[in-house]
């Protein structure tokens, strides 16, 4: 027998039994289509986070005041040590060749007023290579002065939201903020771009940082980001930094630096693995659909002993009627993945015109891992209706 | 026809085709599986972060600097405006409130002769062990000194106590932590973890000695244990009005455990529900194998029905047999996934014991109420056409 021929004849066996082939077409596509769709939520948060790093732009290096060696290694979150780091700190570490510019940061709340409107923020204290670093651009008026470092002049840069709340339209450029009991220039407004990993930079307060060293009252930095050269060995200039803030805190090395594709390779890892279990328990629906199509072969072979009877007659060799019906459910199979994955597309699709912005991508690998199980179960579960097939014996059948 | 010849007529038409209805079973059993599993291990994960969160104690108020319009903790970041150690000591003062503790918290290297250790150094007050419940393996707590003016001990956590001291007694000894002195007078019992920070490797002393060391003005945290009997909300607002009074405005966040709770809650059933949807999936691929193999294997006595037809069976009874059939079935499918279950649950008991339940009275009812509903659908169109089957027409089948 042919291939073609093999394929001809399971095809009129299809069209036979319409309800039962549509039934089993219907399991293994709705088994595919969930396989793609789930990874495709975890795929495409993980992408999400990917852009939401990108959008921050160059890999940053983020130095924390404080240390932990305890066992699991650990960030010092709290950003709280006995010695401070200093902008002083900063300003070394600045002067290093590969450091292309730094942002020393003062993080703090304070109760920003305008006239009779009042509003609890976060503050930053900043140079002006902030916005460069965090990606942030300015919807009008101007960045940071460049002396922010230096000179605790009296501007601030405000957030898209903060401005809404204390001006509600008016053009806020010039005006006079209050933020606890000092005063300041509006001389810029951040564009809105939303929520950046966690920091709603829409409603926040952005000074220089000698102006907050001064408010707060306090040299301790929250933290330095760090902007190197695209060229430079990274290892060992986060070594070289080590080493000059020891230096300058008497031989203690008590500052922890961690690099953005570190953070972000930790949530990558966190996603990818999660999306591997999602598709690996909808892999689960594939299983159940797998037991159907041998449950399915068994009868078929049941009713159609006659037919193999006669096959076998004619000729037809035990590996040849194996063949026949493996190839039977090895085709339903493919056919109904397709029809799957068609539909997990389409739905896709559909969900990316609906809701825009969350962009659902299902990954290539999914497709595959999908078909493939898909495939597998159709081999391993035809086997068993495959191999009672082979055996039935000619003589007897045709003897009924 | 009696309800045991019902029975009987089931469970004999089930048992006459046991290969099919065993591998309709099987499938079925792992749908069944999937979703108590899923769902029951969605139930653990709330159960074990709900647990991670109380673990301190219950009836905790938390209030932090600055007013949280818009994120989460600020307490770790610089204010004007901070909770100082008396408004702690007011606090601490009203009426209702069981216990208080004041909580600073960074990072400092702690120093025994030539041994260090860079750790968590917390700040906190004599309240602290009772309130969050932390047993003390050797020694004591620190003692109940003034607020503002303490003594200068420490108390440290069990790993740390091993890495400085190894096996010698802690107690009594003189470490430094930044560059102050302090005297160990106690080390906890071990605590393990807590979203992953080492409780074990912490040291704890004294508020106003870590403001000191850390060079702050102002507390992070202060924690308000309050009496059982006391009706949280209320007493939220009074602290929330008398604290706004001292401070002439509302410059702090104050957050009740029950309130955080709720809003874990809330995400942690989000969770356990996309769980439950995914075994779902399985689920329904089950019952379609049900469905059709009873489609199948009615077509298939089309002459047994025709004749029962024909010795005037009522059409109310066939379809309550058809119907009973699969719900047999699907219970047994039920059952079957329970015991599936069961072997998981006793695999995994022995390779990781402390592990939560799965095999509940939750799963097991959901496994089994889902069975029924499933059988009953997937029994409904193929019983009444089989009942609507003309008996001349079944009868000339044979």
């Amino acid at each position: 027998m042919k291939s073609v021929d093999v394929l001809y004849f399971n095809l009129q066996v299809f069209t036979r039994h319409r309800w039962r082939t549509g039934m089993l077409a219907f399991c293994v596509a709705l088994g595919v289509a969930s396989v793609v769709l789930l990874t495709s939520l975890g795929e495409s948060a993980r992408r999400y986070v990917q852009r939401e790093f990108a959008l921050l732009g160059n890999d940053l290096l983020i130095v924390l005041p404080g240390k932990k060696q305890t066992s699991g290694g650990g960030v010092p979150i709290y950003g709280t040590s006995p010695r401070d780091l200093t902008l002083a700190d900063a300003e070394h570490i600045s002067r290093l060749a590969a450091v292309k510019s730094v942002a020393p940061i003062i993080a703090g709340n304070g109760a920003v007023s305008y006239k009779s409107r009042n509003r609890d923020v976060i503050v930053i204290g900043s140079t002006s290579g902030f916005l460069q670093a965090r990606n942030l651009s300015l919807a009008m008026g101007s960045g940071l002065p460049d002396d922010s470092a230096e000179i605790a002049r009296p501007v601030a840069i405000i957030g898209s939201k903060l401005q809404n709340e204390l001006f509600s339209g008016q053009n806020p450029l010039g005006k006079m903020l209050t933020v606890d009991d000092y005063r300041y220039q509006v001389i810029g407004v951040l564009a809105e771009r939303g929520e950046s990993l966690g920091l709603d930079m829409r409603d926040m307060l952005i000074l220089p940082v000698r102006s907050a060293e001064a408010l707060f009252n306090s040299p301790a930095l929250f933290r330095i980001l760090i902007e190197l050269h695209a060229v430079s060995d990274r290892q060992s200039v986060i070594e070289q930094i080590y080493q000059i803030v020891k230096q300058r805190h008497q031989n203690e090395e008590d500052i922890t630096i961690i690099t953005q594709q570190t953070v972000m390779q930790a949530f990558n890892n966190i996603l990818v693995t999660l999306t591997a279990i999602i598709g690996l328990l909808a892999a689960i629906s594939l299983v159940v659909a797998g037991i159907l199509i041998m449950n399915l072969s068994l009868i078929s072979v049941q009713q159609r002993r006659p037919e193999i009877g006669l096959l076998k007659a004619l000729g037809a060799s035990h590996k040849l009627i194996q063949q026949i019906f493996v190839w039977e459910s090895l085709m339903l199979v493919i056919v109904a993945s397709v029809i799957g994955l068609l539909c997990a597309q389409l739905i896709i699709f559909a969900a990316n015109q609906w809701l825009p912005i969350l962009q659902f991508v299902a990954p290539i690998w999914s497709h595959a891992v999908a078909l493939g199980v898909a495939m597998l179960t159709a081999l391993v579960f035809s086997w068993l209706p495959a191999k009672q097939a082979a055996i039935v014996s000619p003589v007897e059948v045709l003897r009924g | 026809m009696k309800l045991t010849d019902g029975l009987r007529w089931i469970n004999r038409a089930v048992l006459s085709q046991r290969q099919r209805n065993l591998l309709t079973i099987l499938g079925f059993a792992i749908g069944v599986s999937a979703v108590t599993i899923l769902a029951a291990m969605g139930d653990s994960l709330k159960q074990f972060v709900l647990n991670e969160f109380t673990q301190f104690g219950s009836n905790i108020i938390a209030i932090t600097p600055g007013k949280t319009e818009t994120m989460g903790n600020t307490g770790i970041l610089r204010t004007n405006r901070g909770l100082s150690l008396y408004d702690a000591e007011y606090l601490a003062n009203l009426p209702h409130i069981k216990a208080m503790v004041p909580v600073v918290a960074g990072t400092a290297v702690v120093k025994f002769r030539s041994l260090s250790r860079a750790t968590d150094v917390v700040g906190v007050g004599h309240h602290a062990a009772e309130a969050w419940n932390m047993q003390i393996a050797q020694g004591r707590f620190l003692p109940k000194d003034d607020l503002l003016q303490p003594r200068s001990f420490a108390v440290l956590g069990s790993k740390l106590k091993a890495a400085l001291f190894s096996n010698k007694n802690a107690l009594g000894q003189q470490i430094h932590i930044g560059s102050s002195r302090f005297r160990v007078v106690g080390v906890f019992a071990s605590k393990g973890q807590f979203l992953g920070m080492d409780l074990d490797e912490i040291a704890y002393i004294p508020a106003a000695k870590a403001l000191e060391l850390f060079n702050r003005d102002s507390l992070m945290e202060i924690d308000l244990m309050y009496r059982a009997n006391v009706d949280v909300d209320t007493l939220l607002t009074s602290v929330k009005n008398r604290l706004i009074n001292r401070h002439g405005a509302e410059d702090f966040t104050i957050v009740s455990q029950d309130q955080m709770l709720e809003s874990l809650d809330d995400i942690l059933n989000v969770v356990r529900f996309a769980g439950i949807a995914i075994g779902a999936i399985s689920l329904l691929v089950g019952s379609v194998g049900i469905y059709t193999i009873l489609t199948i294997t009615l077509s298939q006595r089309k002459g047994e029905v025709g004749l029962l037809r024909a010795l005037g069976m009522q059409q109310r009874l066939l379809i309550s047999l058809f119907l009973g059939e699969a719900v047999f079935m699907a219970i047994l499918g039920g059952m079957a996934g329970l015991l599936l279950l069961a072997c998981i649950q006793l695999a995994l008991s022995l390779a990781l014991p402390q592990l939560p339940l799965l095999f509940t009275f939750a799963s097991v009812s959901l496994g089994l109420g889902v069975s029924i509903v499933v059988g009953l659908l997937a029994g409904a169109t193929p019983a009444y056409q089989a009942s609507r089957l003309p008996p001349i027409e079944a009868l000339r089948a044979e």
